[in-house]
């Protein structure tokens, strides 16, 4: 507990610290789900509060697991264990959610553990290799892959994460819902 | 003393006032459309309103309103003056609404920001040609044309409302001591005076306020003004006060005529006094002795030497009136606010209605042992305002359709024109308030509906007579308020629509279910038919419909303030289109039910009744429908957590609870596992994020802080 709330601490200083645009540069909030660290840029990142009480939307994809109130705003959050087809885990103290600001949409991401803020130089990230596995699901979101020491984090594109085919399948139901 | 005007602010006031205006000029028009003329009461607003008009946009420097403005004027001003008789008024009234739709038009561009271009020639051309018909038409009946208005405009910076026969002209100068500092600041004074009384004022130098040379003009040349109103010369007299500053003050009587040719007037005066006095004999004949007597009179003495004090003393015989029957006080009662800030203001008393319940829901109060009288006592004090607040607050956010009406009023007036079709237009219940969001979403589907039942519902007049149809055609728009929803119906006496035509189209467009037959298509189904895009029957497109664009944008607009659009029509008899707009988007009342781990919230409104039933009472079909007998009625069971699928919620009916919901005359009985309390709620759309889901029309908070769903249950029985 007292871990995940320095780093939150961390992290938010590293937030407000980088109010500056060149100060947010090349830096990562990393999380982990399964058994990889993924890192997400600091300009998507608005907050990271802890799991709360989530209301379910029933008929929704398995890995949205509903809405949270955040202060009066009622925000959607998905398990991002379920977005990438990983097992459920059981949520504890550690699992945190991150609230991702995208094109003015606010989701929050539900994550087992948070990590830490990192600083990844352009020159150390690499394009997803191209060969082979191109089936696996990561590939649509993670565009790069950040090498920190002897580590690696998978980036991840959260524009692509949340909306890809998923919102313009739920748009489409949308306009036939209309065109009905 | 130069007040920095704003432009920005003044524009703003300019469009806000002429705005206003125009809408007024536009319902005395259409109320009177139908009339053999314009009343006297009439004439002389549309009058004001164009000299007002005029006035400002001179001011502000639109010359092309300006102008048209003037022309109309001039029509007015004649019409007031002469009374001329077979004026052909419904040319009148398209004048005067071209007028209108060219000075809104150029209004629509300056608040747009857009090159205010418009050309008024050609408008101006017509309004002469017409005022020329019209004069030609007294002529001929032997009558003498009324002077002509010359009004130099913009001079004019003040203009009250009201102008009457009873009204007296004064033309006054007033000579400031030489050492006077500021003189236009105490000129400025004396016109503040005067306004009081005023009916009309001019004023010369005319910039007094920001141009600071014009104290010296008023040194050397004397502050001249020129003033109508009801009051005698003591009481001119004594408004303009005999201040340190003032060294001598002229009151002098004068005609209209004089008063309306303004300040050039001096040079020349004897001869045009003469002239304009035979002419205010011709047309006003009652005063015609009496004037020129007292005229020669004051011509007299307007050649006393410069510097003679002269005040005329009071005539006999005329009371004095004050200008204005009204208390000034009435209008400052209302005030105009940004739209922004209401909704902000809406937005923080949702919040606060919520946070009302958090503190009175919190658990602490929960705990066993506690003392909370007093804290009940505040509690119920709190909700008390917190609830009036909301109505308040409701109330202010409720608009008249009454506008809304209007604009359809003119629609149906032009449309029928155009159409050559003889059209009556009826408005009921136009006072039914509306919350002004939803008056913005309404117009539009509105004036569809209403050119449709002009341009297809009613038919022509030959068709008309062919049919045997006696009377006018016409259209009623009402609205009522109904069960906390708004019903507003657009309908026609007209042809109705064709159940077999529509069909054929359908079948067409292969819009029907092959597996039904089409006998077994109600009514009503196939009239849903013609909301369906790029469905029009109408053989003929004309101007105003047939693309059949229409009827899905409206159904669509009216959907998404959560109405619905209901369609009814006989044949040969007309059609009835209603639609049925809930009273207001924000906080509704509503009923907290549980199923599974989740809350749903329900609007009090649909709830006809809870009842417990016993397994006793219910049917099952063997194809998995369920229905529910209560008090010899048999209602349709929809398991609520079973139709979102949602685990450990309750299966035994005498465990759970069932509610019964009405939507338009279908009543559903939900079953859900049980009720929590009723609660004012705030709706807050589901984050787009999320897909629509089917039944679900929004969210909102509890008490708690936790979310819950709100159930649409038009989505659940539909």
């Amino acid at each position: 507990m007292s871990e995940t709330g320095e780093l939150m601490k961390q992290a938010e200083g590293d937030m407000v610290l980088s109010d500056e645009h060149e100060e947010q540069k090349g830096k990562y909030m990393t999380f982990k789900s399964g058994n990889e660290y993924f890192g997400l840029k600091i300009q998507h990142v608005n907050e990271i509060i802890q799991i709360q009480t989530i209301t379910e939307v029933p008929e929704t994809e398995n890995y949205i697991k509903g809405l949270i109130n955040l202060r009066g705003k009622v925000i959607p959050v998905i398990d991002v264990r379920l977005r990438f087809r990983q097992e459920p885990l059981e949520y504890n103290d550690r699992t945190c959610i991150i609230v991702v600001n995208v094109k003015s949409t606010m989701v929050g991401l539900i994550v087992e553990k948070i990590a830490e803020v990192v600083e990844i130089k352009e020159e150390n990230i690499l394009p997803p290799p191209s060969i082979g596995r191109t089936d696996r699901i990561e590939r649509k979101y993670v565009y790069g892959i950040g090498k920190v020491g002897d580590s690696v984090k998978l980036l991840l594109d959260p524009d692509r994460l949340l909306n890809d085919d998923e919102l313009s399948a739920a748009d489409q139901q949308t306009a036939d819902i209309i065109a009905e | 003393m130069a007040e920095g005007f704003n432009t920005e602010d003044m524009l703003d006031m300019y469009l806000f006032e002429n705005g206003q205006l125009l809408e007024q000029l536009q319902e005395t028009v259409l109320e009177q459309k139908d009339a053999d003329c314009f009343d006297e009461d009439s004439i002389n607003e549309i009058f004001r309103t164009m000299h007002t008009i005029k006035g400002s946009s001179g001011i502000m420097m639109f010359d092309d309103i300006m102008k048209v403005s003037h022309k109309l004027e001039d029509v007015f001003y004649y019409l007031r003056e002469s009374h001329p008789e077979n004026v052909p008024h419904l040319e009148l009234v398209e004048h005067v609404l071209e007028v209108e739709d060219f000075i809104s038009g150029e209004m629509e561009k300056i608040r747009n920001g857009d090159p205010v271009d418009g050309d008024s020639s050609e408008l101006i051309a017509r309004l002469d040609k017409f005022l020329n018909k019209i004069k030609h038409g007294a002529v001929k009946e032997g009558k003498e044309l009324p002077p002509e208005n010359v009004h130099v405009e913009p001079k004019q910076f003040y203009i009250a409302p009201v102008a009457t026969s009873d009204s007296r002209f004064y033309r006054i100068t007033i000579q400031f001591c030489q050492d006077t500092q500021m003189a236009n600041v105490h000129a400025y004074k004396i016109v503040y005076a005067l306004k009081e009384v005023a009916e009309d004022l001019l004023y010369s130098p005319e910039d007094i306020i920001s141009d600071e040379e014009s104290g010296e003009v008023i040194l050397k040349e004397g502050f001249r003004i020129l003033l109508q109103a009801q009051c005698g010369p003591d009481e001119v007299h004594n408004l303009i006060g005999e201040g340190y500053a003032i060294e001598k003050v002229d009151v002098l009587e004068c005609t209209a005529d004089e008063f309306i040719s303004g300040f050039n007037f001096d040079e020349h005066e004897t001869q045009i006094d003469l002239e304009s006095s035979v002419e205010v004999i011709e047309a006003r004949a009652q005063n015609a002795v009496e004037g020129t007597n007292e005229e020669a009179e004051k011509k007299d003495k307007t050649k006393i030497a410069p510097g003679d004090f002269v005040i005329k003393s009071k005539e006999p015989g005329k009371q004095k009136k004050l200008a204005r029957d009204k208390p000034k006080g009435e209008k400052a009662s209302f005030i105009s606010v940004n739209v922004s800030k209401m909704d902000q203001l809406m937005e923080l008393i949702g919040e606060l209605v919520i946070s009302e319940q958090v503190v009175l829901q919190s658990s602490d109060l929960k705990i066993p042992g506690l003392n909370l009288d007093n804290f009940n006592k505040a509690a119920a004090q709190l909700s008390k305002i917190s609830t009036d607040l909301q109505n308040v607050i409701m109330s202010m956010r409720m608009v008249p359709l009454t506008n809304t009406f209007q604009k359809m009023n003119r629609i149906v007036f032009d449309v029928s024109r155009k159409l050559g079709k003889d059209i009556e237009f009826e408005m009921v219940g136009e006072q039914t308030e509306v919350d002004k969001n939803i008056i913005e979403h309404i117009s539009d589907p509105l004036m569809h509906l209403v050119r449709n039942a002009v341009d297809h519902g009613i038919e022509t007049n030959e068709e008309r007579k062919e049919s045997g149809k006696t009377g006018k055609g016409k259209v009623t728009l009402s609205a009522r308020t109904e069960a906390g929803k708004v019903w507003i119906c657009v309908e026609d006496n007209g042809k109705g629509l064709d159940r077999e035509k529509i069909l054929a189209k359908a079948r067409k467009k292969g819009l029907l279910d092959g597996s039904r037959a089409e006998s077994t298509y109600s009514d009503k189904e196939i009239y849903q038919f013609i909301t369906l895009p790029g469905f029009s029957t109408n053989e003929q497109v004309t101007e105003y419909s047939g693309r059949g664009v229409g009827m899905d944008v409206v159904v669509q607009n009216i959907q998404a303030i959560g109405g619905m659009l209901d369609i009814d029509s006989t044949p040969g008899m007309g059609s009835i289109m209603s639609l049925k707009i809930p009273l207001t988007l924000a906080i509704i009342d509503g009923i907290v039910i549980e199923t599974g781990k989740s809350s749903f919230v329900l609007e009090t409104g649909v709830i006809k009744e809870f009842v417990r039933v016993k397994e006793d009472m219910m049917i099952h079909e063997p194809d998995g429908g369920e229905y529910v007998m209560i008090r010899g009625e048999c209602f349709p069971v929809l398991r609520l957590g079973e139709w979102y699928g949602m685990a450990e919620c309750e299966g035994t009916i005498e465990d759970g609870m069932m509610v019964i919901v009405e939507v338009e005359d279908k009543k559903v009985c939900l079953f859900v596992d049980k009720l929590v309390g009723k609660q004012e709620i705030v709706v807050k759309p589901i984050p787009s994020y999320i897909k629509k889901v089917k039944g679900l029309s929004g969210c909102t908070q509890l008490g708690d802080g936790s979310i819950a769903l709100i159930l649409d249950p038009g989505g659940l029985t539909g």
